[in-house]
This record gives structure tokens, C-alpha cells and sequence, in this order.
């Protein structure tokens, strides 16, 4: 009977298991962006009218945390890079699915915003998806998505004329970056289904206060984080996301934004990643540019 | 949204409630020790079908007196995480028929929890009832029963008022029992007060509430 003590140590020694790794579910294995040939899955499916002229679609590369976890990471820009200097850019930060071939009608949609190529987009593969040399972590997605912004700074951009919009799992650069900015502050912050913290799906799910930190060593809380943002915030959710639920996640970072100004978009029918779809194209882009454009 | 779901399935499969199979169903005979291995979880559907969440424990249970057993449980699938999550419970017999053949026992119990990455702790108390009726040469138990755990925190993450004070259930479940060896199924109707149809994991949830538990465990009997 004595040896029954050594179970519960043999079982600590071994007590390595972590699901952090399982936020990414990232897609490295293909060898080029198809974007508008790609033939996979994609999110959401947009027609034509949508389309971006390819003179004006830039694949890009550039390293990420240079002084620290290196990586090369690739992008796409919309628009026409030499205006990048006087025009007001959207820097998208993609779900937690595949790679951009699979965001890439999302991406369209946002070079759609006002008018065709009214603004900028900037979207990146995090380090692990697509392309972009992994593996995926927290800070590397922090750090990727500042390398864009040093990207644009040195193209020109100024903060005043940087939005950053997350959705999903980009929810947490997104915010991160406009609260604790590093090398630009974006002057404002769109959210799709942001996810409060992982402690929250823990409680969504078991129904009890257990904390995120009995399954992973992520840090993300944009629920708390989003108390920091003062830029203009916009905040879009579908009533029935079956994934990040929103009455316990994106109302919770809406109900804690206490910055100078906020709108709420509760798409009734919309699931997780079909909202923009739900709502309707010509409504969602509307949205969009009422918010960046409101005097 | 397969590949995005099972972000949730791996993230929190084992989080509703960490349940197991009924520690003690009928208590031991005074002085009697058990070994107990448990598998089973609650239920979710994975690739289409129903399994039951892959949760692991292992326990020890003695009789300390007549109708009176004391145990004590090891979740090692929680272990496996970095978490101790331990169960410690007293089995007590709180009516038994003349006959020895029906009985009724009550459990109060208590969970820990703790964590040695950012060294969170859980307390939730325990209470289970469970009525059971004893047949055959070899006296095999069917049980039945209801049984709960207790929050004790009255606010969730980011300050958001907790509102599930309890997380309930009902259970039904059968002991077959050999010589020293016991096999043992059980279900759990977890949590039923509780809105699953948009949670993160894919429950067996009957009306989009709760979910549908399938335990599993073999013991065995010293000093019998």
C-alpha cells in the first residue's frame, strides 16, 4: 500500500500537458497563396463585385521580432502601396483557422469598405499559418502583427491613420496592440467576435468558476484588457455564435470598454463566422464605414 | 467549422464538473479496503458520434465502521494537466431494509483543485444521495440517484456574477460484483439546469441542456 504514494508523484513528474497549442489551428502545408484561386474552404464566399483589381493585390514578407523568436511571416496588402503614406489603412487579424487563403473573401470585403480600395488592408499569416515560418504561440502573434505595423510605419502610415480590426482569435492582437501599443497606436479598434479570455470558455463549458489555468498557459484577456483602449471602439457579434457565446464573451469586452466612444452590432442569426454574410455585404461594409467615417 | 470546434473539444472537454462514477454506492463492511480505477466522462459528440470524455481517476475507500466508509480519489487525466484534482467523501448509510437488500446512502464530499502554474486553487463541496437494491447470488447493486457539487464563488471572470450555484445531476448505474472484483456503469444527467446548445463543446445535451455522462470503473476488494 505504501507504493500508492508514488502514483500521485510519478503523475506530477509527468504533469506537462498544455492546450495552448490547440488555439492554432493553422494550416502550413501549402506551398503559395491561390487568394482568388484558391480552391479550398474558405470562411465566407463573396461574388465578384468584391474582387480587388491584382495590380492592386501586394503579397509580402517581412521578419518578425528581429531582435527576439525571429520569424518570417507573410502578408497581403490591398491598395496601392506608394499611397500607404497618405491613405488610412485597416490591418486585419484573422481567425485561428488554416491560413489567409481561407480569410481571403474577408480580406476582399474590407478593401470593399466606403468604396473599392476606399482604404488599405493589411492582413497578415501568423507564425505558423500559411506560409509564415512557425510554430504558433501568443507573443509570436503579438509580435507578427507589430512587425505589420513596422511594416506600414515605414511605408509611411501614422497612427492617426491605423485601424486595426480583430476577429475571432485576432480579437487578442487587436486589442492588445490598441491598449499596450508598441510600435503604433492605432487610432481605432474593431472587433468580430471577440472572445473574452480563455477562462470564460472554461465557464461557458463547465458551468462552474474554474480558471483557464487548469488547461493552458495563455494569457489573452481581452476582457480586462479592453478597459485600457480609449480609441473609438466598434464591435460586431453574431446572437447565435455557438463558439464564443455572445452574452458571456463580446458582451463582456463591449461592457468593459470605457473609452470615448463605442457601437454595438448584434447580428441576430449570425454563428461565428458567418456574421458579415448574415447581416448582409452591402449593410456589414456600411457599418464599417459609418464608424471610420463618423465626424 | 470542424477544425475551429476542436479548439473547444481539447480546451475544456474535462471541464464539466471533472465528475466520476459514484465513489461509494453501498458503504464497505467495517474494515474493508478498496482500490478503484474510474473512466468516463461527460459526453460529447466527437466526429459525429457520442463517446464519453476520456476522464480517468483512481481511488481508495474504507470502511471505518458499519455503514460508514471513508474515500479518497486521484484524477489523473487532470494530474496529466498540472492540476491535483482530489476527492475526498464519507459514504454513509442512511437506511438499510431488513433484508439488507435495499438501502439508502449519503455522501457528503469535497473537491479540491490547484493548479501549479499560476497556483490556483477550487474548493467545491459535495453531496450525493443514492438509493440501491442489492440482488443476486453475488449481491450486484443497482443504484440510483441524485447528487451535486456546490460554487462556492459568487463572481465568474471579469467580475460577472456567477449564477450556478449548483451543478446537479441524476444518476442511474450498476455495480456487478464478483469474488473481489467489481465492474461498474454508470449515468449522469450533468448539469441540466445548465444551457449547453451554444457552448463551446459539443455536449450530449438532451433539449440543449446539460449533458449526458458515461462512467466506467473496476475496484477491488481487501479484507473482505
Amino acid at each position: 500500500m505504501k507504493k500508492l504514494i508514488y502514483i500521485p508523484l510519478i503523475l506530477l513528474s509527468c504533469s506537462c500537458l498544455r492546450l495552448d497549442s490547440f488555439l492554432f489551428n493553422a494550416d502550413p502545408s501549402i506551398e503559395s497563396y491561390g487568394l482568388d484561386d484558391y480552391e479550398g474552404t474558405v470562411e465566407i464566399e463573396v461574388g465578384p463585385e468584391y474582387d480587388i483589381a491584382d495590380s492592386l493585390i501586394h503579397l509580402i514578407s517581412m521578419q518578425s521580432d528581429p531582435s527576439g523568436d525571429n520569424k518570417k511571416i507573410h502578408a497581403v496588402y490591398l491598395g496601392n502601396v506608394a499611397n500607404i503614406a497618405t491613405d488610412t489603412v485597416i490591418l486585419y487579424c484573422h481567425g485561428n483557422r488554416d491560413h489567409l487563403d481561407f480569410y481571403w473573401p474577408r480580406v476582399k470585403l474590407l478593401a470593399n469598405v466606403g468604396a473599392k480600395n476606399r482604404y488599405g488592408v493589411l492582413a497578415m499569416d501568423y507564425r505558423g499559418f500559411g506560409l509564415s515560418e512557425g510554430p504558433s504561440t501568443e507573443e509570436g502573434m503579438y509580435a507578427d502583427v507589430d512587425a505589420c505595423m513596422r511594416w506600414l510605419k515605414l511605408m509611411g502610415l501614422t497612427d492617426e491613420r491605423l485601424i486595426i480590426y480583430g476577429f475571432s482569435v485576432g480579437s487578442a492582437p487587436a486589442t492588445k496592440l490598441t491598449a499596450e501599443p508598441r510600435t503604433m497606436q492605432p487610432a481605432m479598434l474593431m472587433l468580430e467576435a471577440p472572445f473574452a479570455s480563455e477562462e470564460v470558455f472554461v465557464e461557458d463549458a463547465s458551468g462552474l468558476s474554474l480558471p483557464g489555468s487548469y488547461f493552458t498557459s495563455l494569457e489573452i484577456n481581452n476582457g480586462d484588457l479592453i478597459r485600457k483602449v480609449e480609441e473609438p471602439f466598434f464591435w460586431i457579434h453574431g446572437v447565435d455564435d455557438d463558439y464564443i457565446q455572445i452574452k458571456t464573451h463580446g458582451e463582456t469586452v463591449f461592457g468593459n470598454y470605457e473609452g470615448t466612444y463605442s457601437e454595438a452590432h448584434r447580428i441576430e442569426g449570425g454563428n461565428h463566422g458567418d456574421t458579415p454574410y448574415i447581416m448582409g455585404y452591402p449593410e456589414y461594409l456600411t457599418a464599417l464605414a459609418k464608424f471610420i467615417e463618423r465626424p | 467549422m470542424g477544425i475551429i470546434r476542436n479548439l473547444g473539444l481539447l480546451f475544456l472537454a474535462f471541464a464539466f464538473a471533472g465528475c466520476n462514477a459514484t465513489r461509494v454506492v453501498k458503504p464497505l463492511d467495517k474494515g474493508e479496503k478498496q482500490l478503484a480505477a474510474g473512466f468516463g466522462g461527460p459526453g460529447i459528440i466527437y466526429t459525429g458520434a457520442p463517446i464519453p470524455v476520456p476522464l480517468t481517476s483512481v481511488s481508495y475507500a474504507h470502511g471505518l465502521d458499519t455503514g460508514l466508509t471513508l474515500s479518497a480519489g486521484l484524477h489523473t487525466t487532470s494530474a496529466a494537466f498540472g492540476v491535483i484534482q482530489s476527492d475526498i467523501a464519507v459514504g454513509i448509510s442512511a437506511f438499510q431494509s431488513k433484508s439488507e437488500k435495499f438501502g439508502v446512502t449519503v455522501t457528503p464530499a469535497i473537491n479540491f483543485l490547484y493548479d501549479f502554474y499560476e497556483n490556483n486553487g477550487r474548493t467545491y463541496p459535495q453531496l450525493d444521495a443514492l438509493s440501491w437494491w442489492q440482488y443476486g447470488e453475488k449481491d450486484h447493486l443497482l443504484y440510483g440517484g441524485v447528487g451535486t457539487w456546490i460554487e462556492l464563488r459568487k463572481r465568474k471572470a471579469h467580475e460577472q456574477v456567477q449564477n450556478n450555484e449548483v451543478l446537479p445531476w441524476i444518476t442511474v448505474g450498476h455495480q456487478f460484483n464478483m469474488e473481489k472484483w467489481s465492474y461498474m456503469t454508470e449515468f449522469k444527467y450533468l448539469g441540466f439546469q445548465h444551457e449547453t446548445d451554444l457552448s463551446v463543446v459539443d455536449y450530449v445535451s438532451p433539449g440543449g441542456r446539460g449533458t449526458i455522462g458515461f462512467y466506467f470503473g473496476i475496484s477491488r476488494s481487501f479484507g473482505k
